[in-house]
């Protein structure tokens, strides 16, 4: 499905993913995707297409109905604390604790991510490169732009070194310049060799860096596209009408992924 | 990771401005109550003491045996410096006469009616009403606030386990709550030693016990806190259910107990038993004087066809076992009332102790009256003060009652005079006595009851083990609520 001439070992793997809710909702339907060292893959769709319903299953914060959620081979919900170990994970909204500092917020996640060496320097360097000012170092977080706790969120997954990382949708809500800044951090993470699932309502952002875009809807994926096929593409044509003509389509599972590749 | 864990939540509660509002209030609180209770002590054991003194004199200046009377107080008790319970409620003094049965009247409420209104903030006060809403105050998000904030699904990114994340956070709360409320308490310990409150070793140990039921009672709303907020999804509404449970169990609960029991075992009033006794000793009088009548005219029938030399000669002669006959009589009525009043005293007090035991089974349906009728037992101010202290009275009595019999048999002094006319010696009128003072060194003297650890400690126990059994199944309850938890 990806043209990897020499393929490195999936950190990210969706293996035919099923989530119906104890309300008949189906939430994913047979999501197969894969994310490889140094790549980012950006998943698009509307709201309800199953984007964070993904990021979750990885997780382990949902049950999927059948299919693996797999974080470097290992199953998500079958041995979560063993898989959690491999991934960090950027919410959308990142709040943190409004009564602590910073540096005490970014000291508390880290070392709860297994990461208890560090010293104040190296927080203080993450902070840097995600782009805080110093003098914000500690201050306390109620204090601070949604920005802002955006990025302390990047420094916490920076700091956590995890092969794998999780973005569900970073970008929602942030300034054009945040939003830049944000895009250019994450496409220096994984030139240094992580994978990126990075869930996103932003065509644009994830063109600019995306090294394979999934289109989801209704839970399905309807489209993968690699970097290079989208070179002269018109994405937001090409999203529109996967998701208008999508009722006509076949969805994008197994061999059928191909067709569409 | 659980100390990490434990760090933050301690942290967090501690760099909250709720935990220096909550701090300062308890702190303060806890102080003045103490401070205020240390002075209502040393009042009581001033006023005691006075009137101690004023009994004694009262029994000194006394000129005859048949008109000693005592009037006995109830000891204050230091322990009530944490808990007042009924102690406001009871009655202080209680006439020791025979001609009334023991009954503690004049308490320091009817005395004060003022205080009565908005009764008095003790350190048991402060823990059940102000120390549990502060409990909730911080626990009502434990769960849910974390979902709304987004810390739980970053924290759970991680590799950590539920359980684990649930015992630390129930353990940081614990400790920020629990470990800053036993500071002003030690203060407090060392105000009752700086202020020299005579207390004795079976006191310190309830005031310690009293303290480990405390921090019992506010790990139970901490418990319930949690479980609440994480079987809920929003904090406003886990703060809304928690309010109504708190006004359930501190403020309605256990008064509905008391109100049903009260319904369901009737139990009759001081009132109406007081008529029944004054109905039984009236009957019984009357019963006495007609049997009277009868056997002065049996007597009569007797001396019937005897002359007046005959009658005076008889009458001279029966005298004496006519008067014992007569006095048998009368002290066999007298036995007949007290016998009755006790009967009815003690029926009723049946009755009653089977009301409260149902009052008291009833309102546990909430643990806040175990606390209370836990904390009042371990301070000696429970129900049973007024019963502990009049059933001893009572037992004083008797041995006060056959001291002046005894007294008066040995010295005369029936509290009146007689006068004879006699036709050697004239009109002779007899006070009793020679002297005007009475020697009392021999009267029993009145020993207040003791509180024995069995009363105190013991009594209290059940009320321990039924808080420490909600707060395990609270806890089990959370910890299934959390491990189903929807994190997201």
């Amino acid at each position: 499905m990806q043209n990897s001439t020499i393929q490195a070992a999936p950190l990210l793997e969706a293996v035919e993913l099923t989530k119906v809710y104890e309300d008949g909702v189906k939430a994913l339907n047979n999501l197969n995707l894969v994310v490889r060292e140094g790549e980012i893959y950006a998943m698009l769709g509307g709201n309800g297409a199953g984007k964070t319903t993904t990021i979750n299953a990885f997780l382990d914060f949902i049950q999927p109905t059948s299919g693996k959620a797999l974080i470097n081979g290992i199953d998500a919900n079958a041995l979560p604390l063993e898989a959690k170990k491999h991934v960090a994970f950027v919410s959308e909204n990142v709040q943190l604790y409004p009564n602590f500092t910073a540096m005490q917020n970014l000291d508390f996640f880290v070392r709860l991510g297994g990461k208890s060496h560090y010293e104040r320097l190296d927080y203080e360097r993450a902070l840097h490169r995600v782009g805080l000012q110093s003098e914000a170092f500690d201050r306390k977080l109620k204090d601070f732009s949604k920005g802002m706790r955006q990025k302390c969120g990047i420094a916490i997954a920076i700091l956590k070194d995890a092969p794998a990382i999780l973005l569900d949708e970073p970008t929602s809500g942030l300034d054009p310049k945040a939003g830049k800044e944000f895009t250019r951090l994450v496409a220096e993470l994984r030139d240094e060799g992580k994978a990126i699932l990075m869930s996103t309502h932003d065509i644009f952002r994830a063109k600019e860096i995306a090294d394979y875009v999934g289109i989801l809807n209704n839970g399905e994926l309807v489209a993968e596209k690699t970097k290079a096929e989208l070179e002269g593409v018109n994405l937001e044509e090409l999203y529109v009408e996967y998701m208008a003509g999508y009722m006509d389509e076949a969805p994008v599972s197994g061999s059928l992924s191909n067709n569409l590749s | 990771m659980f100390s990490l864990l434990l760090q933050k939540e301690l942290k967090n509660i501690i760099t909250s401005p709720k935990f220096t509002a909550t701090f300062l209030v308890c702190s303060l609180l806890i102080l003045i109550s103490v401070f205020i209770g240390i002075n209502e002590y040393e009042n009581a054991v001033a006023q005691y003491q006075a009137n101690q003194e004023i009994a004694r004199q009262n029994i000194a200046e006394a000129t005859s045996w048949g008109r000693v009377r005592n009037l006995l107080h109830r000891e204050p008790n230091p322990v009530q410096i944490f808990v007042s319970g009924v102690h406001f409620d009871v009655g202080r003094l209680s006439n020791i006469s025979d001609y009334n049965d023991v009954k503690l009247v004049r308490s320091p409420y009817s005395d004060e009616t003022l205080f009565a209104i908005f009764r008095v903030i003790d350190f048991a006060f402060i823990v059940q009403i102000v120390l549990s809403l502060f409990a909730i105050l911080f626990t009502y998000d434990a769960i849910n606030g974390e979902r709304e904030q987004g810390t739980l699904k970053l924290a759970f990114a991680n590799s950590i386990s539920r359980a684990k994340y649930l015992i630390a956070k129930f353990s940081g709360i614990w400790l920020g709550l629990i470990v800053p409320l036993l500071i002003p308490i030690l203060l407090g310990m060392l105000m009752l030693i700086a202020f020299k409150v005579p207390l004795a070793s079976t006191d310190w140990l309830s005031i310690i016990s009293l303290v480990g039921l405390s921090v019992l009672y506010i790990s139970l709303f901490i418990v319930i806190g949690i479980l609440v907020s994480a079987i809920t999804r929003s904090s406003s509404l886990s703060f809304l259910l928690l309010l109504v449970i708190w006004i359930s169990g501190v403020l309605i609960v256990p008064r509905l107990g008391v109100m049903a029991a009260g319904q369901i075992v009737q139990v009759e009033s001081v009132a109406q038993i007081e008529a029944k006794q004054e109905a039984f000793q009236k009957a019984r009088w009357d019963d006495y004087s007609a049997e009277l009548t009868e056997v002065w005219q049996e007597r009569e029938a007797q001396m019937e066809g005897m002359s007046d030399e005959e009658r005076t000669a008889y009458r001279d002669e029966m005298e004496w076992t006519w008067l014992e006959e007569d006095d048998a009589s009368r002290k066999q009525v007298q036995s007949d009332i007290i016998t009755n009043n006790r009967r009815l005293l003690e029926e009723s007090q049946n009755r009653k102790k089977l009301q409260e035991q149902l009052a008291f089974n009833i309102a546990r349906i909430s643990p806040v009256a175990s606390f209370q009728l836990a904390a009042m037992k371990l301070a000696g101010t429970d129900v049973g003060l007024k019963n502990r202290y009049e059933t001893s009275m009572r037992l004083y009595k008797d041995d006060f009652s056959e001291y002046i019999q005894q007294k008066e048999a040995e010295e005369g002094g029936h509290g009146g005079f007689n006068i004879s006319i006699d036709s050697e010696q004239g009109v002779q009128i007899d006070f009793g006595r020679n002297d005007q003072t009475l020697d009392t060194s021999e009267m029993p003297q009145y020993q207040s009851p003791e509180l024995r650890l069995q009363d105190t400690v013991g009594a209290a126990l059940f009320d321990f083990g039924f808080l420490g059994v909600c707060i395990v199944l609270g806890f089990g309850g959370s910890v299934l609520a959390f491990m189903r938890y929807d994190l997201r």
